[in-house]
């Protein structure tokens, strides 16, 4: 029992697909294959689908020239062992109560009975993790989430009323684009625009967390709007450049932490210095700010101009603060 | 490009692969000069047909470079999950597959016999019992079918439980699968899942992902086998010395836990090592193969050892105290205006994790870490640079380095701006 198995793979996946119906046509192999398979799956699959000298023997060719299968009925999805202990392990994760009620979560306990979990949570240690993480078992908390959900999923337009980063009150018309989790804040957060007279104003970020009312006022948003679009009105219009070096296995370790991000590299023959360039959401400006300076002198803020002006006078603040200004004490 | 394939029987070298092209970025064809040509052309187009529009090519002197390019907090879907669905198969594995299934889908069992007479008569077919045999066995533990003895017989039947119908008949069921699909602990498996089922996710996004410890999962199955039956394990891991390709002893050790870091993009095994006497914590990229070993007699007693250790580290190590010496609680002490910067010291109490941090002063805030590896603590303190008023106790070598790091750090941004760009 192996996830890296040809049961759960994309040829047959594309084969199973084709399989549904009694018979196809080599457009409808192409077309299927394009749709599914991998970027050069078009190059070495339809040879093996197509009656010809590669083929696996799944079909033969009708004199009418369509492919029929050799098979009688429509292949089922079978949920395998694996699947099912991969559900049974998620069935106890707090998170789950998020989008089952409690009677359906106990209906699938009785379905999968006997099933061995996958892992269990004490499996796992998540070990720098924020404490303040939402509470997943609380009954608003749940309530907000569903109505989040469910409003992201047909665009409809909420009233919601939640309390900022800034301790403000905040409430409007708001509509909801795509729900974000973050496993280092182990929160859940909404992305959002903000309607006055039905039009976009602004783009924002909710924690579901914050949510103090969300009500359906009811209406659906119909302006055609992308999660693309949003992401770049909150994209750095400069990239953050660092420069990382060898020093204490930092381009390793830099290379690792910011992998999440949307990066570019050039390295230095020479030196084994790499030049970053990094782009990010004006919203984390100072989370990747903070990553950035414990990183200490083995790497260095080269670029924007703003970011490493904001690294600069923390520094000096903090060189202060251990130094005062008597460069003697150094060391 | 004669004889190349999407698929590939090893996932070791497609992980050693996308490793190197996802964390260095910028390396050429020269500078995987342990492999063949060959092979790296074929990796890298491998990698290119999975990850599509995430590839980034830079043309230089060297040669051109290939890097992996996502910000993967912004993609609905894992694009190395592709690694999983490419691995190869005989023309008679997707064929007995989808005739085993054919055979059984009316409801009926039917012995091994009854099968490959039906697939040989029925569909024309010539396959020897053998290989239904095997073939059979093999599905019977992947849960496909259920293999049912009667007497002396075995009697095969097809799983009636179908994706549809988990998805259909359990209420929210499918906005899990979508969301613990992209979510760390075999979010790979959950994916399966949604393509048996036609489905993808359409509603999660995943702030500070790796995507890239997916390629670890097909390691941990083994790990969490072994925790379970308290067994001892070799390591067989990817040389950390690439280049110079030495090959080390595999170590022998007890695993206790994965340790699991959402800030640094690593994962790690938790385990003591009995030939050094200490714990430590192996990367999980750099592991290889895992091969289970005999039962740890001792086990409850590392065990205890283990979870009195654990509690003392502020990340993943269980430090070096032959090398440090004694190592005394570091007291870092803060400074935040209580008025104006609360969220300094709500970030102090949400992140401080084992430490304990109290007011010691007008605007001052001291944590105090007694923890095995005061350089982790260290290198989080960071994060605060520009409110750290004073460093106490840990370890000389933890506290010299932070007051030389602030020097080097001065020097690096205080002068010029010739550096900005």
């Amino acid at each position: 029992m192996n996830i890296f198995s040809e049961i759960y793979g994309t040829y047959f996946r594309i084969a199973a697909k084709l399989l549904e119906n009694e018979s196809c046509s080599e457009k409808t192999v192409r077309e299927e294959i394009a749709c599914r398979g991998f970027r050069d799956s078009v190059l070495f699959l339809p040879q093996k689908i197509i009656p010809g000298d590669e083929d696996w023997g799944l079909f033969r060719r009708a004199q009418d020239g369509r492919l029929v299968r050799i098979t009688k009925n429509a292949p089922p999805h079978i949920v395998t062992k694996m699947q099912k202990m991969w559900l049974k392990a998620k069935l106890s994760d707090p998170r789950m109560r998020l989008f089952m009620d409690d009677d359906t979560i106990s209906r699938l306990e009785e379905k999968l009975d006997g099933i061995k979990p996958l892992y269990h949570a004490e499996h796992f240690r998540v070990t720098d993790r924020y404490s303040d993480s939402d509470d997943f078992t609380d009954s608003t908390y749940i309530a907000n989430f569903r109505a989040v959900l469910d409003a992201v999923k047909h665009r409809k337009i909420m009233y919601i009323e939640f309390t900022s980063g800034h301790g403000n009150r905040i409430g409007g018309k708001f509509v909801l684009l795509k729900t974000e989790y973050s496993p280092k804040n182990d929160k859940f957060r909404a992305y959002c625009f903000w309607l006055k007279n039905e039009r976009i104003r602004s783009s924002g970020i909710i924690n579901i967390g914050r949510i103090t009312k969300i009500e359906d006022t009811g209406r659906v948003f119909r302006t055609a709007v992308s999660v693309e679009d949003f992401f770049s009105e909150r994209k750095c219009s400069e990239p953050a450049v660092i420069k990382v070096t060898p020093e204490r296995n930092g381009a390793e370790r830099f290379m690792m932490e910011f992998a999440s991000y949307e990066k570019h590299t050039v390295r230095d023959l020479e030196t084994g210095v790499y030049t970053v360039e990094m782009w990010y959401d004006l919203q984390d400006e100072t989370e990747v700010l903070i990553r950035l300076l414990s990183f200490g002198p083995v790497i260095e803020i080269l670029g924007s101009e703003r970011l490493r002006s904001l690294a600069a006078e923390r520094i000096a603040r903090q060189y202060d603060l251990l130094f005062g200004n008597n460069p003697d004490d150094v060391g | 490009m004669a004889g190349f394939s999407e698929l590939i029987k090893n996932f070791d070298k497609i992980r050693d692969y996308v490793r190197d092209f996802f964390i260095y970025g910028c390396k050429v064809r020269g500078d995987f000069d342990r492999r063949s040509t060959r092979t790296y052309d074929d990796e890298k187009r491998r990698v290119e047909s999975w990850l599509g529009d995430c590839i980034r090519y830079d043309d230089s002197v060297r040669g051109r470079s290939v890097s992996i390019s996502v910000d993967s907090g912004h993609i609905p879907e894992n694009p190395l999950y592709n690694a999983y669905y490419s691995k190869s198969f005989t023309d008679n594995d997707i064929k007995l597959h989808f005739l085993i299934i054919d055979v059984l889908s009316d409801g009926s069992r039917r012995t091994i016999r009854e099968i490959t007479d039906i697939i040989n008569g029925e569909y024309g077919q010539l396959f020897d019992e053998q290989l239904v045999r095997s073939k059979l066995k093999e599905y019977a533990d992947e849960g496909i079918v259920i293999a049912e003895k009667q007497g002396k017989t075995m009697y095969y039947s097809l799983s009636g439980d179908r994706t549809e119908d988990y998805i259909k008949g359990y209420a929210g069921l499918e906005d899990a699968v979508k969301f613990f699909s992209e979510t760390q602990d075999f979010g790979i498996i959950g994916n399966s899942i949604l393509r048996s089922a036609d489905l993808n996710n359409d509603l999660f996004f995943i702030k500070h992902n790796y995507m890239i410890h997916t390629l670890e999962d097909v390691i941990i199955p083994d790990i969490l086998n072994a925790i379970d039956s308290r067994a001892y394990i070799s390591l067989e891991t990817f040389s950390a010395d690439k280049a110079s390709g030495k090959e080390k002893k595999p170590p022998i050790i007890v695993p206790m836990q994965m340790l699991v870091s959402v800030q640094t993009g690593r994962r790690y095994l938790a385990a003591y090592t009995p030939g050094t006497r200490r714990f430590s914590a192996y990367r999980l990229d750099f592991i290889k193969k895992v091969k289970k070993g005999a039962v740890c007699d001792d086990y409850e007693r590392i065990k205890e050892q283990y979870e009195r250790n654990i509690s003392k580290c502020f990340g993943v190590s269980f430090g070096m105290r032959r090398d440090t010496g004694a190592v005394t609680p570091v007291k870092i002490t803060f400074y935040a205006d209580e008025e104006k910067e609360p969220h300094i010291i709500g970030r102090l109490e949400r992140e401080k994790r084992c430490a304990v941090l109290e007011k010691t002063g007008e605007h001052l805030y001291t944590l105090t870490a007694d923890v095995h590896d005061p350089n982790e603590v260290m290198h989080w303190a960071k994060t605060f640079i520009g409110r750290i008023v004073s460093v106490d106790g840990g370890c000389d070598t933890a506290r010299d380095r932070f007051y030389d790091d602030i020097a080097r750090m001065k020097e690096m941004y205080g002068g010029s701006n010739e550096h900005i760009q």
